[in-house]
């Protein structure tokens, strides 16, 4: 099968899904008002209660949502295949994924704007709110440590890529700089930034830095520090961390917010630059098959599969950017269908160009195992855009060189902000009871000690796979109260109950299987590394079912209440 | 003017292209500076609303009393009273700081 034809296959879904399907439900179940006042018009606090116009907050809230979960999840899910990661991309979305963001974001328009802890609190009961804080928590924990173990051990380990880096980060510094301080023109700033960026990425790229690099990481044999790591993945590991640091403890408009401008032009451009690309060569998936077994890799195809796409089909992230963002600047009602919706839906076109990165780019299953397979998810994508960035003219190494970069960068700046946000979390969470949690320094050492050890001990997969069920867990969590929140107006909720008690059964599943399989692990642990990360994921695990547990007898005794209650009904104008 | 096409369907066209381009510099706006813009607004908000508690907190309830020449200030405070007051006072989630990552 062409390349092209998956592409027009999931467009087709696009169009069939949102122009169907989504208006049908919004239409029809929904009925938005844009005579009612949203909550940016009725609070316009001029901060976070502000109504911005549809075509920006859709650049918005598909900037927040579309990050390398997208990316990484279909290349690992094509160890079972092409065709079920791609079913499950496809009707995912269709049946499951936009109905959060779109549901989610439309239940905090219509509740004045609250976000997900304050529904938990409201929809299902008080200890719904906390579970709901310890997924995140762990969440946020296991994106370090799954982003952190690609991009310092595999991309930043690769000789061609720490210049390249440090020539955006240095970029970004310039552009902070530039923008706040010197008062230049944006565009300007943009031009000078990007372009030096391309410089410092091609100059990576030289025999000279490379062997340079080549030294300081002791490549190409490096030699084992401890455990497993490597001199290189070591030093790899060290300068993401020190990247996280600064970005968590330097004023935002100096590093973070800058770094994450000149990376979006980077990372833009290259996307850009791969689909059209895939559009000039069209390549086939070759001998890719389009199923391998039942049981590979990962684990068993039912829950496993639905637990490593995380996002691309259906993530609980977006119910929080939906509530806590977009739903607070929504200017008119029919904006949410759009915005939520459409951009989900965008979102599916990006994981399967992922998907096609893995697949039609490498030739078949044999190029996929030589990029580096499912451990090796980023790398394996790097090389698959790079094969289609030569098809517009951009030489092989250097593409290599340059998506590594891109994909550097952006799992470098999603590392950085959740550092700062685990920071201010611990300082509100626990300053009160071990103020030196208050102390920024001390919040952001904790948050990536806590990352090291996830990176150094765990293996990638394993952790890829227990990040995957928190965010689905999430996702559950979200979709139900869309359930509740529903039943409470006296409207239909079947179009959000079945896919969130979907969503939470499966989830629930994979984590007995993957708790299971890593309390085995420990008896036959050969090593007290492999020990340790089996018994961390293990607990880790057993925590969320516990947590889903509960959260799911509490969904069901507030179903119970909603039913007995009957709808909220409006009071009439006297 | 002459044109290939029927005035009307070259206005209408004209105006598509002009929409679409408008629409497609907006999305572009939403991924970039607009995160900037919230982040700029958000500091700006906090440094404000730290002057209206500390020179004018008694009309917001706080027992602060503003000194004679501060009244001066007044004419500027009350039209934006409501905004800060809301501001000030709105429960709060932590899940609300969510909202202020700028992905």
């Amino acid at each position: 099968m062409n390349a092209i034809v998956v592409l027009l296959i999931a467009g087709a879904a696009l169009v069939i899904g949102y122009a169907g399907y989504a208006r049908q439900i919004n239409a029809r179940i929904i009925h938005p008002d844009d005579k009612k006042a949203t909550p940016a018009k009725m609070y316009m606090d001029g901060v976070d209660f502000m109504p911005a116009s549809r075509n920006v907050l859709f650049g918005y809230q598909f900037k927040s949502i579309a990050a390398l979960g997208p990316i990484t999840g279909p290349i690992v899910a094509v160890t079972w295949g092409w065709l079920p990661a791609l079913l499950w991309i496809i009707l995912g979305t269709f049946f499951i994924g936009w109905v959060q963001d779109y549901g989610s974001m439309m239940m905090s328009v219509r509740r004045d704007g609250d976000t997900m802890g304050a529904l938990s609190y409201k929809l299902v009961s008080p200890r719904a709110r906390n579970i709901l804080m310890l997924f995140i928590y762990f969440y946020l924990l296991l994106i370090m440590g799954a982003f952190g173990n690609q991009v310092g051990k595999t991309l930043m380990t690769r000789p061609s890529v720490p210049l390249g880096m440090i020539s955006v980060t240095l970029m970004g510094i310039l552009a902070g700089q530039m923008t706040y301080k010197w008062r230049r023109d944006i565009v300007l700033t943009t031009v000078i930034t990007v372009g030096l960026s391309f410089v410092g990425i091609w100059l990576g790229t030289q025999p000279g830095v490379v062997g340079f690099f080549n030294n300081l990481l002791g490549l190409p044999q490096s030699p084992v520090l401890f455990g497993t790591v490597t001199r290189a993945q070591f030093i790899g590991t060290l300068l993401v961390l020190l990247f996280c640091y600064l970005g968590s403890i330097l004023p935002i408009w100096s590093w973070a917010q800058p770094v994450n401008y000149v990376s979006f032009w980077i990372i833009g451009l290259g996307m850009l630059g791969g689909v059209l690309g895939m559009l000039i060569w069209r390549p086939s998936l070759g001998d890719f098959p389009a199923f391998t077994q039942w049981n590979i890799g990962p684990g068993p195809l039912w829950p496993m599969l639905f637990v490593t796409i995380a996002c691309g089909a259906i993530s609980g992230w977006h119910s929080l950017v939906s509530t806590s963002g977009t739903a607070r600047q929504l200017e008119r009602e029919s904006d949410a269908l759009p915005i939520g919706g459409g951009a989900m839906f965008l979102e599916m076109l990006l994981a399967v160009i992922s998907l096609l990165c893995a697949t039609a780019a490498l030739g078949g299953m044999e190029g996929y195992k030589a990029a580096g397979g499912s451990g090796a998810a980023l790398a394996v994508f790097a090389e698959g855009l790079s094969r289609f960035l030569t098809h517009v003219g951009v030489p092989h190494d250097l593409g290599v060189a340059y998506a590594s970069v891109f994909l550097t960068i952006m799992g470098l700046t999603i590392m950085q902000l959740v550092v700062r946000f685990m920071r201010v979390a611990s300082a509100e969470l626990v300053g009160a009871r071990v103020p030196l949690f208050k102390n920024t320094h001390v919040g952001t050492l904790v948050a990536l000690i806590l990352t090291a050890v996830f990176v150094w001990v765990i293996p990638w997969l394993t952790i890829w796979t227990a990040f995957g069920s928190a965010n689905q867990l999430m996702a559950g969590l979200a979709l139900m109260l869309v359930a509740l929140w529903l039943k409470s107006e006296g409207k239909q909720n079947a179009w959000a109950l079945y896919p969130s008690a979907f969503m939470l059964i499966t989830t629930v599943a994979a984590l007995f299987l993957l708790a299971f399989n890593q309390f085995k692990a420990v008896a036959a642990a050969k090593t007290s590394q492999s020990a340790t990360a089996a018994i961390l994921i293990g607990v880790i695990a057993v925590v969320l079912v516990v947590a889903a547990l509960f959260l799911i007898a509490d969904g069901w005794q507030a179903l119970q209440r909603k039913r007995a209650a009957g709808p909220v009904r409006e009071q009439e104008p006297t | 003017m002459q044109t290939l096409l029927p005035m009307n369907v070259y206005y209408r066209l004209r105006n598509a292209l002009r929409h679409v381009c408008r629409a497609l510099v907006e999305i572009l706006y939403g991924m970039t500076v607009f995160g900037w813009v919230r982040g700029l607004r958000r500091e700006r908000s906090e440094v404000e609303r730290l002057f209206v508690l500390v020179t004018f907190g008694d009309l917001l309830g706080l027992p602060i009393l503003p000194p004679y020449y501060t009244l001066r200030l007044l004419p500027y405070v009350v039209p934006e009273l409501e905004r800060w007051r809301l501001a000030l006072l709105r429960e709060r989630d932590w899940s609300d700081s969510v909202g202020h990552l700028e992905m």
